[in-house]
């Protein structure tokens, strides 16, 4: 019963599919958006736990190191990664709730609903990170 | 009236061997469809061009391509708005189906997969619906409405053209997914049918890593239909459907 691909493309450049937000609609970009961001915070998190491992070095070496993130060019990355966390979160509750088909013709109010609380939360983190 | 467009039209062998964009020149009249202007392909340049259609009022759902990058019947898309789009329009084949040749894909496992939903392509509405029973000897009789016609109607107009296999970015990367058009025929059988076990037995078959869980929800197959159908409303509420019963058996 598979539909046969015998000569398809390969899996790796049917997968860029799912990137591929040419002429598709709002969905995709939040269907897209997860992925990115859900591969994203993973390469965060080895990244996060790499730099918890400097505590073993001593105090000397975890305070050099804060001393660093504190230059605005790490705020600015810091909200990068509030916005990534923000999409997969808020994108991620919706699609719970809609995928085990609780309110299922409201996904596109959700989705917009998600955006707007998104992106005043970024606002807000952005005005805590640069504020003072 | 005429207009004269260009066409970047999709060649190629089966199975996609030596696929490109060949161009052609069409002049054909003003509210002329882009069906209209393959057509013309055809009639004036290139005779070997390999295309399907039928009805030219989406009611066949056998011409379906992407037209500039979109899937659509482009028997009801204006060449006017196409090219106001882009130009030269661009029509190709729809994805996540083998190619047969050109702009044709085969189409023969998605249509078994749709057989095994139960649905009947051949089956008209009206047989489904109990509106007569008093006329047609009972045969509608056993067939249950359920809340509101007009949404019982939405899954019955799937024509059956792949569109939203096409849209659907999951069903690129799974070949055994069941895809939006099987799933959604297979919500429309169950919610028609009065038999329990069929019932069951529908459900049964919308379960599973490739059935309804496979489903990502890029809501493209339902953007896409070009019918209204709504797939993914379907295979949300079947989801619903199956966690319910998950958990009627394990308080049973």
């Amino acid at each position: 019963m598979a539909v046969s691909t015998p000569s398809g493309p390969s899996r790796v450049r049917s997968a860029g599919r799912w990137f591929d937000v040419r002429h598709r609609g709002p969905g995709t970009w939040a269907y897209a958006l997860n992925r990115i961001t859900g591969l994203a915070l993973v390469g965060y998190l080895y990244i996060h736990l790499a730099v918890l491992s400097l505590l073993a070095r001593g105090p000397g070496s975890y305070d050099r190191f804060v001393d660093l993130v504190r230059s605005p060019l790490f705020l600015a990355l810091d909200l990068v990664l509030i916005a990534g966390w923000l999409i997969h979160a808020l994108n991620g509750l919706r699609l719970t709730v809609v995928g085990l088909g609780f309110g299922v013709r409201a996904q596109r109010t959700m989705l917009v609903v998600a955006t707007g609380a998104g992106l005043l939360a970024l606002v807000v983190s952005a005005v805590l990170l640069f504020g003072d | 009236m005429t207009i004269t467009a260009t066409l970047e039209v999709f060649r190629c062998a089966p199975g996609g061997v030596d696929g490109r964009f060949e161009s052609y020149d069409v002049t054909v009249h003003d509210n002329a469809t882009v069906l209209d202007a393959i057509e013309a392909v055809w009639a004036n340049h290139d005779r070997s061009l390999v295309f399907r259609h039928a009805c030219h009022h989406a009611s066949c759902g056998s011409c379906g391509v992407l037209v500039n990058g979109s899937e659509v019947l482009p028997c009801i898309v204006d060449l006017a708005d196409a090219l106001r789009q882009r130009s030269p329009v661009r029509v190709e084949p729809l994805r996540n189906l083998p190619l047969a040749g050109d702009l044709v894909v085969d189409v023969t496992g998605f249509f078994e997969r749709m057989l095994a939903s139960t649905m009947s392509i051949t089956r008209t509405a009206e047989d489904a619906l109990p509106l007569d029973a008093d006329d047609d000897g009972g045969r509608s009789q056993a067939v249950s409405v359920p809340d509101g016609l007009a949404r019982f109607n939405r899954f019955e107009n799937c024509v059956e053209c792949g569109i939203c296999i096409s849209a659907c970015p999951t069903m690129a990367t799974d070949e055994r997914f069941r895809g939006p058009a099987m799933l959604a025929a297979l919500g429309r059988a169950r919610a028609e049918s009065a038999d329990p076990q069929q019932r069951e037995h529908l459900l049964d078959l919308a379960d599973g890593e490739h059935g309804v869980w496979r489903c990502h929800s890029s809501w493209e197959c339902t953007q896409r239909c070009p019918q209204q159908v709504d797939p993914a409303e379907s295979i949300m509420e079947q989801r619903r459907e199956i966690l319910r019963r998950r958990f009627r058996r394990r308080v049973r």
